[in-house]
């Protein structure tokens, strides 16, 4: 409980650091949101009054706690391009990403384990040359590279499936989810690649264990040795890794929704970034940064469920 | 002893070769021996002696480590009928195993399955071999658990390995191996990660089950003492080849092979130095004996450390800002004094401060409280830099792991020159001559100066760290455990040089070690620790030959004698676990209060918390 | 001196020629290559297949992609390469003083760099990128800002491992000075890794310029990177898939031998690492 309790705790002053950073570094540039609002030609009176009613003039740390506070209370602003409010723009676009995280992560894992479990059993034998190999080009290719390719093959050759374009699951699933399959399985290509690495890498470790050894002594056969005495070890170590991939995921999303035009988070960071929509850009980011934080926060806690040295601490 | 009739297990020119880079490597050759039923033989050797290739061939699991068996026959009588395992299929090889031969390992720790329960560890061995449902199962785990005396056996099935202790857990992978009644028990080091009370519990629970059964015993060992303690016959092994062979009277009384005789002079025996008052070189075979140290038994009058209620304690950090919320009590209240030219050994098991207590000396750890003067100079209230000036050049440490002790990527000259030129140290040449004297003196030739410490074995790494204590010309070497992890022969050695190196220089050394036949060697005098406290403390002769404190006395009895005319071993023995040292914050512990049984001799008053009778 | 096993391997063989193929190209491909053969427009083959003419095809502005890829190769290298250079010299100096001096220090730095962790370093990168106006010493600055985290954490836990060693404490006791013990004891032993991590983040970062590139928040023209390349090909993907092709090709290459190359470097000095991927 008092763990619990500790990461609670310990999650509210990321959440703040995070919060802070993510003020310095949108505050870096050289403009202002006045600027952006009024374009470079404006009459520099009406700038200055505009900047005045903004608060542009208080000190940063002033603009700073403004910031934080109208996040707290639920006043995130509204975006200089969409002139709409924040927040519920975040809420909508943060579900369509959800759903190709949780698809891609879907598709990674359930092909990485079973790949890289076989390939720990057959190491340095053909089966993990071929399997490391081909994890090891899927590691190596860029993300938008895969999305080129499969919108070449499904949507362009084959035509199976759009291209482009994201349908609210509450309106069609069945489109929601055709939109949906090609940009999760350009993410989830490069990040089965990356998990299978992992969980080769943590089965041949684990495989070398004395309890492994024990575990054949004992006569059981080697699929119980390997399925289940090796990879209860293995489950905690690669979700660890994949909690770790939601971060890069969220990195992802920017380029393959942006490439498949899949108005979720990705792309309207996307579009506050090339717009410089600086309210926008640092409440997305803050979110991407706290469902990041969260998504590690939640493997961690289920850690402790597959590894009972964990629960005791 | 041997029984006559058709041997268990005969094993018959075994070679055994493992993959290599360029070709492969031969793991052992040309072994033969036999075992019978209700027999114990004991394979003895050093490390890379293929002690462990050969049982692992038995239960063809050297398979799984990239070893084949090329060639040789390895007979097993099955159901009456002769087999040979080189032969057979893998699903009689897994019917076989955990059912007719049952295994246990070095590492308790690491020997069970940290993810799963002792229950489904120990059931499902049950249900492949006989088939038993869950709650057969559970009960045969029962009925296995109380057989290996283990407390609590119905809890100890829902937990997981890591709540239990060390030797508990061996337990636990002795019951394992035992619950299929196999007719043969193969143990490799079984006891080696242990220490050596918990050895000695767990070497009298093979031996009784062994005879409460009537199954056969292969155990592997590199401990002459353990071998002498246990087997009915011995294989003695070298580099992949068998020695000789024959029963244990035989090997110890009247070895027939030159390494075998050399083996066995470098053991300590536990009580050979009876009577004698000063520490003495070991005789060791092909080479000119060391000379004895003329001990200068408190020559000046005044200690040259003086160590007054030094008590070390180390956080638990924990909670929210990772605040301290315990203590370890590492070293409690412990005092005692080194005089010029002499060893005083501390020895006692793993946890019971030994370590931390010369670390304190050194301020490597820093002490909670206490005094340590090291002639008159006050260690704990110097600051960093005259602690590097003036404590450091006096006090040297050497330590436990040979391959950690130097740095990798630092040519040996240059790791051993390293103190005289920080300390500015004088010397009769150059610094460059100063290092090759050093070699000189710890044997090494000094062709190694220009050489990293991988192409090193690890006796002679031992002799690079003990050069570089030296080049200081210190007063003090703190060897904590240095010769623990060597062979024994390597051991022998190092502890000779030691001995020649305190008669020429006069140097004054703190023996931290686990191993009580070896402090028996060197030490001038011993102090017994346990859980923080020095309980024990006297002239060695009075502490082997007249201990006083419970403590030591379970301690010594523990002690394996590498004799097989003196059995030690009983029927069961159950010392009482160490109890934790952590104690919460405001944990004020009584003062440690020593009762002087005899000039020098010191033995800590009872009942001072440390759950001892 | 032997060669390493890894690098007798297939894999380690085939990321030291593709390794020093790259760089090779970077290096050598703009002394050789008129720079205007990869700006010439030829209006008649726009959007060209692979032929004898351009045997890589040509681009929307019937720009020759064989030469363009040849003498994008070094800028993609060169902003990788100095982002690189820029996490380590920031990375290298924390991650030391944290793994090395411990306690309140150690505390708020990796509390500091853990935070920074959350934040996706693609996102970082692009933040960066897009704050301070992309152009190609601002792409470097990004991805070097957006890596450091990582190579910190990394060099502290080795670090912190490596202060443990009992010939450091040895070192200690042998008189040397914190700054001696940092540079002649830790830091040559935390080497491997560093350089280990090195190659690794060498390849993200040529993924990261792709993308940034990619997106138009990276290099901008008239510099010629791979990333841009991809990014100009976008609306020709249906008439003209070599144009993403030929450059995607270019990256994945390169990657793949870095990654290869790590590899085998990682096997090679880190023995406890042996049998990983």
């Amino acid at each position: 409980m008092s763990y619990i309790l500790n990461r609670v705790f310990s999650m509210m002053l990321t959440l703040f650091l995070i919060s802070a950073i993510t003020f310095a570094v949108t505050n870096i540039l050289p403009g202002d949101v006045a600027m952006m609002i009024m374009g470079t030609q404006s009459n520099p009176e009406a700038l200055a009054g505009l900047r005045e009613t903004l608060g542009l003039n208080d000190p940063l740390l002033v603009q700073y706690g403004r910031w934080v506070g109208g996040m707290l209370t639920g006043d995130w602003g509204s975006s200089l391009v969409f002139k709409e409010p924040i927040a519920p723009l975040l809420l909508q676009k943060m579900t369509a990403s959800g759903l190709l995280v949780l698809f891609s992560m879907a598709i990674a894992l359930t092909c990485a384990i079973p790949l890289g479990v076989w390939a720990a059993v057959h190491a340095n034998r053909w089966q993990d040359t071929a399997a490391s190999s081909t994890a090891m080009l899927g590691v190596s290719l860029p993300d938008f590279f895969w999305g080129i390719m499969l919108i070449l093959l499904f949507a362009r050759g084959l035509g199976w499936l759009p291209s482009s374009g994201f349908v609210d699951p509450g309106d069609d699933l069945g489109a929601a989810v055709r939109h949906a399959l090609l940009p999760s399985l350009a993410l989830g290509l490069g990040l089965m690649a990356h998990l299978t690495r992992m969980t080769r890498a943590t089965m041949t470790g684990i495989l070398k264990q004395e309890f492994i050894r024990v575990a054949r002594a004992k006569g059981l056969n080697e699929s119980t040795v390997v399925w289940r005495y090796g990879l209860a070890n293995a489950v905690g170590p690669v979700m660890t890794v994949a909690g770790l991939q939601v971060g890069y995921l969220f990195g992802s999303i920017i380029v393959i929704e942006s490439l498949f035009n899949y108005t979720g988070m990705g792309w309207l960071t996307y579009q506050a970034l090339l717009n410089r929509d600086i309210p926008l850009i640092q409440a997305s980011v803050f979110v991407i940064a706290a469902v990041v934080m969260l998504a590690n926060l939640i493997v961690d806690l289920l850690y402790a469920v597959v590894d009972p040295r964990i629960r005791l601490s | 002893m041997p029984i006559d009739q058709e041997p268990l297990v005969s094993v018959d020119k075994l070679r055994v070769e493992f993959r290599g880079e360029d070709g492969p490597i031969v793991g052992v050759e040309n072994i033969s021996f036999s075992i019978a039923p209700g027999e114990t033989v004991c394979v003895v050797g050093e490390s890379g002696s293929g002690k462990s290739v050969t049982s692992l061939s038995l239960m063809r699991l050297v398979e799984f480590g990239g070893g084949r068996i090329t060639s040789g026959r390895l007979g097993f009588s099955l159901n009456g009928e002769q087999i040979d395992l080189a032969q057979t299929d893998s699903e009689t090889m897994q019917a076989i195993r955990g059912d007719e031969i049952g295994m246990i390992f070095q590492e308790p720790m690491t020997s069970l399955n940290p993810v799963f329960t002792i229950e489904r560890q120990m059931t499902d061995g049950l249900r492949v071999h006989r088939g038993l449902s869950r709650t057969k199962a559970r009960a045969r785990a029962l009925e296995l658990l109380q057989q290996v005396r283990i407390p609590e056996p119905e809890r100890r099935l829902t937990q997981y390995p890591h709540e239990l202790s060390g030797g508990m857990r061996q337990r636990v992978m002795i019951a394992m191996a035992m619950a299929c009644e196999p007719r043969l028990l193969i143990a490799d080091e079984p006891t080696t990660a242990l220490d050596v009370t918990i050895q000695a519990e767990i070497l009298a629970l093979i031996d009784r089950l062994k005879r409460e059964t009537g199954m056969a015993v292969l155990f592997i060992t590199h401990d002459m003492a353990v071998v002498a303690q246990m087997a009915d016959r011995v294989v003695v092994m070298y580099r992949g080849k068998l020695v000789e062979e024959g029963p244990v009277e035989r090997i110890f009384a009247a070895p027939q092979e030159e390494y075998t005789r050399k083996l066995l002079a470098a053991v300590p025996r536990l009580g050979e130095m009876r009577g004698k008052p000063a520490p003495e070189p070991m005789r060791l075979v092909g080479e000119e004996t060391a000379q004895a140290s003329p001990t200068p038994i408190d020559a000046a009058p005044e200690p040259l450390l003086k160590v007054s209620n030094l008590t070390t304690r180390y956080p638990v950090k924990g909670g929210l800002f990772r605040r301290t919320i315990a203590n370890v009590h590492a070293v409690e209240d412990v005092s005692f004094d080194i005089g010029r030219g002499q060893t005083l050994a501390l020895v006692g098991e793993s946890g019971c401060g030994k370590s931390s207590c010369g670390r304190s000396i050194l301020r490597l750890s820093e002490p909670t409280s206490g005094q340590v003067l090291l002639d008159r100079t006050d260690i704990l209230a110097l600051n960093n830099r005259d602690l590097r000036r003036r404590a450091w050049r006096d006090m040297q440490m050497v330590f436990q792991d040979p391959f950690a002790s130097l740095n990798p990527y630092m040519r040996l000259r240059d790791q051993v020159a390293e103190p005289i030129r920080n300390f500015a140290i004088k010397t009769a040449g150059t610094v460059e001559d100063r290092v090759a004297e050093l070699f000189d003196r710890v044997d090494l030739p000094r062709s190694f100066m220009s050489r990293f410490p991988h192409e090193l074995s690890g006796g002679q790494r031992q002799r690079v760290a003990i050069a570089r204590a030296l080049a200081v010309n210190p007063k003090l070497i703190i060897a904590d455990e240095a010769v623990s992890a060597l062979d024994v022969s390597v051991q022998a050695q190092v502890l000779n040089l030691m001995m020649e190196l305190q008669a020429e220089l006069g140097v004054s050394y703190l023996f931290i070690s686990h191993d009580m036949a070896v402090v028996e060697r060197v030490a001038h005098r011993v102090g017994v620790m346990y859980l923080g406290r020095l309980v024990e403390i006297g002239s060695r002769q009075q502490v082997f030959e007249n201990p006083q404190h419970s403590y030591t006395k379970s301690l010594l009895s523990a002690v394996p004698v590498a004799d097989p005319t003196q059995r030690n071993i009983r029927d069961d023995l159950n010392f009482r676990p160490i109890p934790s040292p952590v104690f919460p914050l405001g944990h004020i512990p009584a003062p440690s209060i020593y009762d002087e049984v005899a000039p020098g001799h010191q033995v800590l008053r009872a009942q001072m918390g440390l759950g001892l009778d | 001196m032997k060669v390493p096993a890894a690098f007798r391997s297939t894999k380690g063989i085939a990321g030291v020629i593709v390794v020093v193929a790259v760089l090779a190209v970077a290096v050598f491909a703009p002394l050789l290559i008129p720079a205007d053969w990869a700006t010439r427009m030829d209006m008649r083959a726009r959007l060209s297949p692979p032929t004898w003419a351009h045997p890589l095809g040509t681009d929307q502005l019937g720009r020759d992609l064989m030469f363009r890829v040849l003498l994008g190769a070094q800028t993609s290298i060169f902003i990788a390469s100095a982002a690189v250079l820029m996490s380590i010299v920031i990375g290298l100096p924390l991650g030391l003083v944290s793994g090395y001096v411990g306690r309140t220090t150690d505390n708020v730095l990796m509390r500091l760099v853990d935070t920074l962790l959350s934040f996706p370093a693609l996102l970082l990168a692009l933040t960066i990128s897009a704050i301070l106006g992309p152009n190609l010493q601002n792409t470097i600055i990004a991805i070097g800002i957006a890596f450091t985290p990582f190579l910190a954490r990394i060099i502290r836990g080795e670090a912190l491992r490596v202060a443990q060693m009992p010939y450091v404490e040895a070192a200690r006791t042998a008189g040397n000075s914190d700054l001696r013990l940092i540079t002649l004891h830790i830091l040559p032993n935390i080497m491997p890794a560093v350089i280990v991590q090195s190659t690794i983040s060498l390849a993200f970062a040529i993924l990261a310029e792709a993308g940034l590139s990619f997106l138009g928040l990276g290099t901008q023209p008239p510099d010629a990177s791979w990333g841009l390349m991809i990014q100009a090909s976008r609306d020709y993907l249906d008439r003209a898939p070599w144009t993403a092709l030929v450059p995607g090709t270019a990256v994945a290459v390169t990657v793949l031998g870095l990654n290869m190359f790590g590899d085998a470097l990682r096997d090679a000095l880190d023995p406890r690492a042996r049998g990983a991927a």
